[in-house]
């Protein structure tokens, strides 16, 4: 097929520009298609505080075990603890959530990273390449709920980041999470994701009869997070914000992008002009090249 | 005795540093952009070019010290120059439309010794070098320490620097080297010293300065 130079130009500066910009709006609405529609639902009414989560989690992903877990002084995410407990005390006992990536469908994570070593799965789960990462520490900072976790070296920055994976290899050979696998309870749930928006609205319609502050949370939020929960109290309690965005920041990011790209290429086009004007114009300030030459063979000449 | 038709402009040190900076910057746009962009971020992976913008930016930052450190006069004439605006440079802001895109220089009144367009760039480059440098700081050494919401308005500090600087680099190197009538422009960048039938044309005032200093 003959393609002509226009037509050539043409695209290719439309793809450096998709390039360079990459909405995302376009890149999530293409990846959630493939969303397998499963997902998890933490119940934090019958968590019993054993951490098998955690240990189940570890073993798994071969992360060196460093800290004895407490419920007073609970380890935090880390890049050797992928999930822990958000514990919060209740009366005589503790109630706890359990905190990792709560792979949301629209994740900031992803549309910070700059490399795209975070991505979407083709479970709609927030996978990483870690061949991939940069180290810039983008993820950690825009995530409004803390989970992407790295140890940089102050000097050079060098630095990978780690979270959960939601159990990838698992959870495509029909197995369930480790978490999930190992809690003893019910308190992890795994499967269908729209069975279990069912099962929570129906839990928490229960629990709502005797304690008006029970409440559903995950199934909306940023387009539905891949991890959802049962509390009996109000978010922010559990440590999750009650109506998490993706940070103002990032939208600011993408406006000024689309503002330098369009500043540049107008600049570009003045120069065009401007080159045009200044060469036809006729005006007294000749071009003095050659006296200039003159100058210096007469220095030479000195 | 004749007179010397050629004019200095720009002392060897300051053009030794005009481009050993240049360089430096040049390496922090280019390993910067790339995690601007997400799409060219490919070779941001394994994070060398996070370590090359690191080294770098000592080069950047401390170019200047240095520079400053041996001369101290001509560098606060700089930012003097930088920072003195007077009715001449408004006069050359309204002229200059004019004159850029209808070829009409009638209006454009003589400068001095940098004309009110190299002051915006200047002014661009010191404003704009201090907040590459506070955000830039912060994000180096105090990660760990700041709140996401402070962390994330450093970059977006650091982007619009970039912006900014990128933008009026680009005016820069168009005037500098391609514009068909600054013909000396990158001459005396090079080897510092410009014919007196340029520096009269586009420098008046400063040119009158000059030859005053001759006499």
């Amino acid at each position: 097929m003959e393609i002509s130079r226009k037509d050539f130009l043409k695209g290719a500066a439309g793809a450096t520009g998709l390039l360079l910009l990459q909405p995302p709006a376009l890149a999530l609405a293409k990846e959630s298609q493939t969303d397998a529609g499963v997902a998890m639902l933490i119940d934090v009414t019958k968590c019993v505080n054993c951490w098998w989560c955690y240990a189940a989690c570890k073993e798994y992903n071969q992360l060196p075990e460093t800290i004895k877990p407490d419920l007073a002084q609970p380890p935090a995410l880390s890049s050797n603890v992928w999930t822990t407990l958000h514990p919060v005390k209740k009366g005589d006992g503790w109630v706890s959530r359990k905190k990792a990536c709560n792979h949301c469908t629209e994740a900031a994570c992803v549309e910070v990273c700059p490399t795209g070593a975070l991505s979407y799965n083709e479970m709609g789960f927030v996978q990483y390449d870690k061949e991939k990462c940069s180290g810039c520490g983008y993820c950690a900072e825009y995530c409004p709920f803390g989970v992407p976790q790295m140890e940089a070296n102050k000097v050079t920055g060098v630095a990978i980041m780690d979270k959960c994976t939601f159990c990838h290899d698992r959870v495509t050979n029909g197995e369930q999470p480790a978490c999930a696998a190992a809690c003893p309870t019910g308190a992890i749930k795994f499967g269908k994701r729209a069975e279990l928006v069912e099962e929570g609205r129906e839990r928490v319609a229960t629990l709502g009869k005797a304690n008006a502050n029970a409440v559903f949370y995950g199934d909306k939020e940023l387009g539905g997070l891949h991890v959802m929960y049962v509390l009996d109290d109000s978010p922010e309690v559990y440590g999750l914000p009650a109506d998490p965005e993706a940070p103002p920041a990032s939208i600011v990011r993408d406006v000024l992008k689309w503002v330098g790209v369009g500043a540049a290429v107008a600049i570009i086009a003045g120069f065009g002009l401007n080159y045009i004007v200044a060469r036809e114009a006729k005006m007294t300030s000749e071009l003095p090249g050659e006296e200039y030459m003159r100058g210096k063979k007469d220095e030479k000449k000195k | 005795m004749t007179e010397p038709r050629v004019v200095e402009r720009f002392k060897k040190r300051t053009i030794w540093f005009h481009w050993f900076h240049t360089a430096a910057f040049l390496v922090l746009i280019v390993t910067g952009a790339i995690l601007f962009f997400p799409g060219i971020g490919g070779p941001a992976a394994g994070g060398l070019t996070r370590f090359i913008h690191r080294i770098a930016v000592v080069f950047f930052v401390g170019a200047p010290i240095v520079y400053f450190i041996l001369n101290p006069r001509m560098s606060l004439h700089f930012i003097k120059e930088t920072l003195t605006w007077g009715k001449g440079d408004f006069d050359w802001l309204q002229a200059a439309p004019l004159y850029y895109f209808g070829g009409d220089e009638e209006n454009m009144p003589p400068q001095g010794h940098v004309n009110t367009g190299q002051k915006m760039w200047q002014f661009i480059v010191l404003v704009t070098g201090v907040l590459f440098l506070i955000s830039g700081f912060f994000m180096w050494f105090f990660k760990d320490v700041l709140s996401p919401g402070v962390f994330q308005w450093c970059v977006i500090v650091h982007d619009i620097a970039f912006i900014l600087a990128f933008l009026m680099l680009l005016v820069h190197i168009y005037l500098g080297i391609i514009h068909p009538r600054m013909t000396e422009s990158l001459r005396s960048m090079w080897d510092g010293r410009i014919s007196k039938k340029y520096a009269r044309n586009h420098y008046g005032k400063w040119y009158d300065e000059v030859a005053e200093d001759e006499k």
